[in-house]
């Protein structure tokens, strides 16, 4: 057996984000001893380093308030991560700029943090599959040969999931009305609260709820719902953000900075429960990368980690740990990655939990197609760059007969103005980009015109109250939408080793094939006709970038032709990385059961949304969180039943 | 008061960021960023009068008023938003005035900053804004006339509508109409983002820095139920007081 110089615990856990945090949280109290590896520094005294690295980041991308240097070079760094600023045409596939080694044809446009909470940068939007979600193949596919999906196991189904959603809400503390949450099938135990109060809707939910009140069947036509559409809802997102004082935490005070750091924590992260679990006995070890899943008579007898102190390594210690029960829960790049580096000295020469080839396979994300909108000059402003960074959306139009076809949709109202790389641009973010443009006489986002600017020409530099007025004038008749769509499973969209590139530790970094299917761009072709009926219907003018432009050469882009005119279509990353050890009944096609244990060895479970057979649109994290509990559960069970 | 403890909370935040960039927290992104902004970085801390003979003095209450109208005039906002503790009670003459000393100081922070970037053309600047402190539209034109204060006087626009830096030389470089370009910058300080006079003008806020309470998103901006309201756009003003 290995030697005794390992700690010893009942489970360990590999990672501290969201599903880690909350299976360690269900099984402290318990009487579990838990030992929880985290990659990155642990969980700090308070916010405050944090808010102070964000308020000084020149660009402020979702990963700009968290360790480690957003700038460094990803091979000189213990815990890298992939980040948003490393995306564009010249550093996507720069091994210097980028952890990611993408080998393309495509960019995998989502990244990650590895700090102690792991996604703490989310938005907090907490949606319920719909419940075709699960049975896309039956629903939708059951007599094509090659229809890209496959069905959930038969155990996680809409209903069977649903006392596990209702205990993650509960967890995360969910805000929401449950009779506006009722649509698409989604189903409530009778009697069902959400926690808290829906989060009320902004200034421009209201006012797109209002264009889409009454459509006619022609225009709506292209949904292909399968039934007359005359109107679309815009409902408010479920959202684990208090809209009341929750658990010791103060009620969202519209701060606009969801992603990446509440400034007052209204907003729930993984470090409270992470917190909860500590206190109950369960031990952190942060900056410790684990590096080697060990497996002996098909059961596995510890992991090996390295210790590392500076962001920039070297490594400095290694250890190892060993339980009865194991628990990956490192997200779903870096979760395959260790799988598949742990070799074994060859004796599980593809990887840990790898008989049936699928780790690392059918990488998914909701590629996200970015639309921004100026409203007319006689429109009342919506006063953007207030509240919640999205407050509602359309999630109606998710699903329907048309999945057979082509990928579903569901669509995010940005409360955030034009602060999303302005218009899909590469000059930066408003309100900077207007800001510059009107006090240097240029034209980056677009507004410098003199159909915009209303100041009889082009191009035009302003000082003292004369630009004041004008930023004012355009800057509050800004928006954005986004459009999730779902990306249908592809085995060759892959997470595996580089044989060439190494971290500040040695480790090898995750090496990326990736590309989008036409499923997938025909659900862009009907978000394109979706953002053009609401542009329509409020009057607003289309500011998103298409040839020529600079952003041309995006490495997201792709060329359709749309009611006969060519249209170039950019996907951003919706940061929602699923797939890469999928969960299904079938060994020979899934890595995990429906439990998320490896069909291989009884004793490791893989958690997250790299079990998700299929992404639907909703974002992830309340998903995975329910799965998370229901996991939780099964160990404690296996730990009782071991005595 | 919950909004109270907030704001103070807030406060503090920034004045302990603030504090730590002065006692020499100098990151690796000021590094990069270049010699300017090195430089600058280096004298936030107090330094001898005499290192900014060419240029304004910051310890001089006439210097920093002409720093003060020569950016109410630039910015297009009044000078007691500028710096919140400005007193002219029985001074006739502006530039006798009190500039004041407030909690977020950030005028001193601009002042110190761009005399340290380029002290002569800072100077002459300020004598630009002695001579017209009746007129702000004098001020403008004035600075307009030559280059070197022209696009100095935009950093300066820029820095206190974004708290950012933005080089005269970039700048001027990306001046031709039209032109559509990633200009470098580099943020001054924590604080300096959070005061950001751009938020105020479109009647929002910084991202991730608001005073306002739950559910003010779904009305209008001063809204009487909105308590902390920063958005009634009377700061705007070309009267130069």
């Amino acid at each position: 057996m290995a030697d005794n110089n390992c700690i010893k615990c009942d489970v360990a856990i590999v990672g501290s984000g969201f599903a880690g945090a909350l299976i360690a949280n269900e099984l402290s109290p318990k009487g579990i001893s838990v030992v929880i590896l985290e990659a990155g520094p642990g969980v700090q005294p308070n916010i405050n380093d944090y808010m102070k690295r964000f308020y000084k980041a020149a660009v402020k991308v979702p990963e700009s308030a968290y360790p480690p240097e957003l700038f460094a070079d990803p091979g000189k760094l213990a815990a890298g991560r992939p980040t948003s600023a490393t995306l564009g045409p010249k550093s996507w596939q720069d091994p210097k700029q980028s952890y990611l080694i993408q080998k393309g044809p495509r960019p995998f446009a989502s990244t990650y943090d590895r700090v102690a909470g792991g996604t703490s940068h989310w938005l907090g939007t907490s949606l319920r599959f719909v419940p075709r979600d699960f049975t896309m193949k039956t629903s939708y596919g059951k007599n094509a040969a090659n229809f890209p999906f496959p069905d959930w196991p038969k155990d996680i189904t809409s209903q069977k999931l649903s006392t596990f959603y209702a205990r993650a809400e509960a967890e995360l503390g969910v805000s929401a009305d449950v009779d506006e949450q009722r649509f698409l099938g989604i189903d409530f135990p009778k009697g069902y609260t959400y926690k808290m109060p829906r989060i009320p809707p902004s200034l421009l939910d209201q006012r797109i709820g209002e264009a889409l009140a009454q459509l006619t069947e022609d225009e709506t036509e292209f949904l292909g719902m399968g039934k007359p559409v005359t109107s679309v809802k815009v409902r408010s997102l479920p959202a684990a953000r208090n809209s009341q004082p929750y658990r010791n935490r103060r009620a969202c005070a519209g701060n606009t900075n969801c992603i990446p750091i509440c400034p007052i924590q209204a907003k729930y992260d993984p470090t409270i429960t992470l917190n909860e679990a500590t206190n109950r006995g369960a031990k952190l070890i942060d900056h410790a990368v684990a590096s080697e899943i060990i497996v002996e008579n098909e059961r596995v007898s510890q992991i090996k980690f390295i210790k590392y102190e500076k962001e920039a390594g070297p490594r400095t210690g290694e250890g190892c740990v060993e339980a009865k029960i194991y628990v990956i829960a490192a997200n779903a790049i870096e979760t395959p990655r260790l799988l598949l580096m742990s070799k074994n000295k060859g004796r599980t020469s593809k990887g840990v939990a790898n008989s049936s080839d699928m780790v690392g396979r059918n990488l998914m994300d909701h590629p996200y197609y970015v639309a921004w909108g100026l409203l007319p000059p006689t429109a009342k402003p919506v006063f953007p760059y207030r509240g919640p960074l999205i407050t509602s959306g359309i999630g109606d139009l998710c699903d329907g007969p048309f999945r057979a076809k082509r990928a579903a949709f569901r669509v995010d109202i940005g409360n955030e103005g034009w602060n999303f790389v302005v218009a899909g641009s590469a000059f930066g973010a408003d309100p900077h980009v207007t800001t510059i443009d009107f006090v240097n006489g240029m034209n980056s986002g677009g507004l410098n015109a003199k159909d915009f600017n209303q100041l009889g020409k082009n191009n035009v530099a302003l000082l003292g109250t004369d630009l004041a007025h004008k930023l004012n004038d355009l800057i509050t008749r800004q928006f954005r939408l986004g459009f999730l769509v779902e990306q249908n499973p592809e085995p060759d969209n892959r997470v595996s080793l580089s044989s060439e590139f190494t971290d500040a530790l040695g480790l090898p970094r995750p090496q990326i094939t990736y590309d989008i299917s036409e499923y997938t761009k025909q659900g862009f072709v009907a978000a394109f006709r979706m953002r053009k009926l609401i542009f329509d219907k409020m009057g607003a003018r289309d500011f998103t970038h298409r040839p020529p432009d600079p952003a041309s050469n995006s490495p997201g882009r792709f060329e359709e032709t749309i009611d006969g005119n060519p249209v170039t279509l950019t996907y951003f990353g919706a940061g929602h990385i699923m797939g890469t050890y999928r969960m299904g009944d079938d060994p020979k096609t899934s890595v995990v059961d429906s439990f998320q244990r490896s069909h291989d060895h009884k004793n490791l479970y893989l958690v997250g949304s790299g079990t998700f057979p299929t992404g639907g649109t909703a974002n992830p994290t309340l998903t995975l969180s329910a799965l998370a509990l229901r996991t939780a559960d099964s160990i404690v069970g296996e730990l009782r039943s071991q005595g | 008061m919950m909004s109270t403890s907030r704001h103070q909370e807030r406060n503090r935040v920034a004045l302990d960021a603030a504090d730590h960039e002065r006692v020499g927290g100098i990151s690796r992104r000021t590094m990069l960023a270049g010699t300017v902004a090195a430089t600058a970085v280096g004298t936030v801390a107090p330094i001898a009068g005499s290192a900014c003979a060419q240029g304004g003095d910051p310890n001089s209450k006439q210097d920093m008023m002409a720093f003060l109208l020569l950016s109410a005039a630039l910015t297009g906002v009044r000078v007691a938003i500028l710096a919140p503790e400005f007193d002219r009670t029985d001074k006739p003459d502006i530039l006798d005035a009190d500039p004041g000393v407030d909690p977020i100081n950030v005028k001193n922070d601009y002042f110190k900053w761009i005399n340290a970037s380029d002290g002569a053309t800072f100077g002459k600047l300020l004598q630009i804004a002695k001579d017209h402190r009746q007129s702000a539209p004098d001020i403008l034109n004035a600075v307009s006339a030559s280059d070197d204060t022209r696009f100095l006087g935009r950093s300066i626009v820029l820095l206190w509508y974004l708290g950012s830096w933005y080089k005269p030389e970039d700048l001027k470089e990306n001046s031709a109409p039209g032109t559509r370009a990633l200009l470098e910058s580099q943020v001054v300080s924590a604080t300096a983002y959070t005061q950001g006079l751009v938020w105020q003008i479109v009647q929002a806020h910084p991202m991730g820095y608001s005073n306002l309470q739950f559910g003010y998103w779904s009305r209008l901006p001063l809204d009487p139920n909105d308590q902390n309201a920063r958005s009634d756009l009377g700061f705007i003003t070309q009267t130069l007081p």
